[in-house]
């Protein structure tokens, strides 16, 4: 354990000290594989469907603020949506522009999130994204799972029914809406995957400020359960063909990156290296303030000892009194 | 001779400044029926063309249908319960668009009050 927690610190002064590099290399690299992976899924438009655009992009992501990744995938989905139809670039604008206008406005941090729950889903490890959000984030974390899982449903669904629709008469507007439409509501698998979802951020938020020993373990756990059987309960009601080793094995591998979470961010004040300057009547001052970082050093606990002597001194001054 | 606490002192009030202080500044600059009510007006303004929106969707969803039956229903209910919707949908938006400004209001102000609190220390250091 101190191996690791003398490693932790080796990455708490790496990243203080490098934060300025460091920082726009994130952006980059959260930038590019989005971007990849959705001209990986739904690259109808050849135009963008190529790694130098991407690159390009990628780059630009690096130096602007987080937010821009959202928007440039968002333009991104419904460039190719345009591509491949109109109605398809409609509805998903439609969509975006809803999320956009009634939620983030609110929460404008979050929104990162809804990025990074379709990538989770490509990735496999869709159940890491209730856990780490009721980790490190409130219960209204749910509401922005529950937006990335809409944006999920609808990119995998424009994308396993692409040939359906190139295929129907391109004059036929009026059915190939309905069609996206009817398709996208009537999905039961999304409204259990939100459901499920949100259940489990609210479950590990408060689990987790419990004062109790192990309160983040328990959570993560408790948590990783609660999604499971929220889900398995789902299956089982609403017929939705989850599949069962899928859902266990995923849910194994959540828990573990949760836990790899919780070691780099419980306890973690989110201070970081600091640059500012000001002044006063005598000076002018650049300041770099840098947290303090302490070495959890194992802690030695001297335990004294006394055996119970009798003093026959005292005992017989006392006789002596009476 | 620089004197250390106030650095210190400085340094951490500096640090507010050019990060969080700023959004609380600016909340602050407003009254709070001011902010709120100007927020909330937008939120409104929002959860207008998100209805506009959706019911787009609704109506060329349903397009075939309401071009067939347009004659025969009554346009003078379907426009109420529109409404009654609308009214609903953007009263309930509102209110909790109030309640979330109200909050963020009145913790820029809680923040900015420790942040005076701290000025005062320092021009206190000054007298010394």
């Amino acid at each position: 354990m101190t191996t690791l927690l003398v490693a932790k610190q080796y990455v708490k002064t790496f990243i203080s000290k490098y934060e300025v590099y460091l920082k726009p290399l994130l952006k980059f690299l959260v930038a590019f594989i989005t971007l990849s992976m959705i001209n990986g899924k739904i690259g109808y438009m050849n135009k963008l469907d190529s790694t130098a655009v991407v690159l390009m992009v990628a780059l630009m992501c690096s130096f602007m603020p987080m937010n821009f990744i959202v928007f440039i995938s968002a333009a991104f989905v419904v460039l190719h949506m345009y591509a491949l139809s109109l109605e398809c670039a409609v509805v998903t604008l439609v969509v975006f522009m809803v999320l956009f206008l009634l939620y983030f406005r609110f929460a404008p941090k979050d929104t990162l999130v809804v990025v990074l729950t379709p990538v989770t889903f490509s990735l496999g490890i869709p159940y890491v994204m209730p856990l780490a959000m009721g980790l490190i984030g409130n219960p209204s974390s749910a509401i922005s799972v529950g937006c990335g899982i809409i944006v999920t449903f609808l990119i995998n669904y424009i994308a396993d029914s692409a040939t359906t629709l190139s295929g129907m008469e391109a004059e036929d507007m009026a059915t190939k809406f309905r069609f996206i439409i009817d398709g996208f509501l009537d999905n039961k698998g999304m409204i259990l995957m939100i459901a499920a979802f949100a259940f489990t951020i609210i479950v590990v938020y408060y689990v987790r400020r419990l004062s109790v020993d192990y309160a983040w373990t328990i959570a993560i756990i408790g948590g990783a359960l609660t999604n499971l059987m929220i889900l398995l309960i789902g299956d089982l009601v609403f017929d939705t063909n989850v599949s069962i080793g899928g859902l266990i094995l995923g849910t194994i591998f959540a828990v573990l990156i949760a836990k790899v979470l919780e070691f780099f961010v419980f306890n973690v004040d989110y201070s970081r290296t600091e640059k500012v300057q000001f002044e006063d009547d005598e000076y002018y001052y650049y300041v770099k303030a840098v947290p303090k970082i302490t070495v959890a050093a194992p802690s030695k606990t001297v335990k004294k000892i006394y055996t119970a002597r009798r003093r026959p001194s005292g005992n017989a001054q006392s006789r002596n009194s009476k | 001779m620089i004197n250390e606490d106030k650095v210190a002192l400085m340094t951490r009030m500096a640090s507010y400044e050019s990060g969080r202080g700023k959004k609380d500044i600016a909340v602050l600059n407003y009254f709070r029926g001011d902010y709120i009510g100007f927020r909330v007006l937008k939120s409104v303004i929002a959860a207008t063309i998100a209805f506009c929106l959706i019911f787009a969707v609704y109506v060329f969803y349903n397009f075939e249908k309401l071009m067939q039956e347009i004659y025969e229903m009554d346009l003078m209910a379907f426009g109420k319960n529109i409404i009654v919707l609308y009214l609903c949908t953007v009263g309930a938006y509102g209110v909790i668009s109030y309640i979330v400004y109200a909050v963020k209001y009145s913790r820029a102000k809680k923040n900015l009050k420790v942040y005076y609190g701290n000025l005062k220390k320092l021009s206190s250091m000054y007298d010394r």
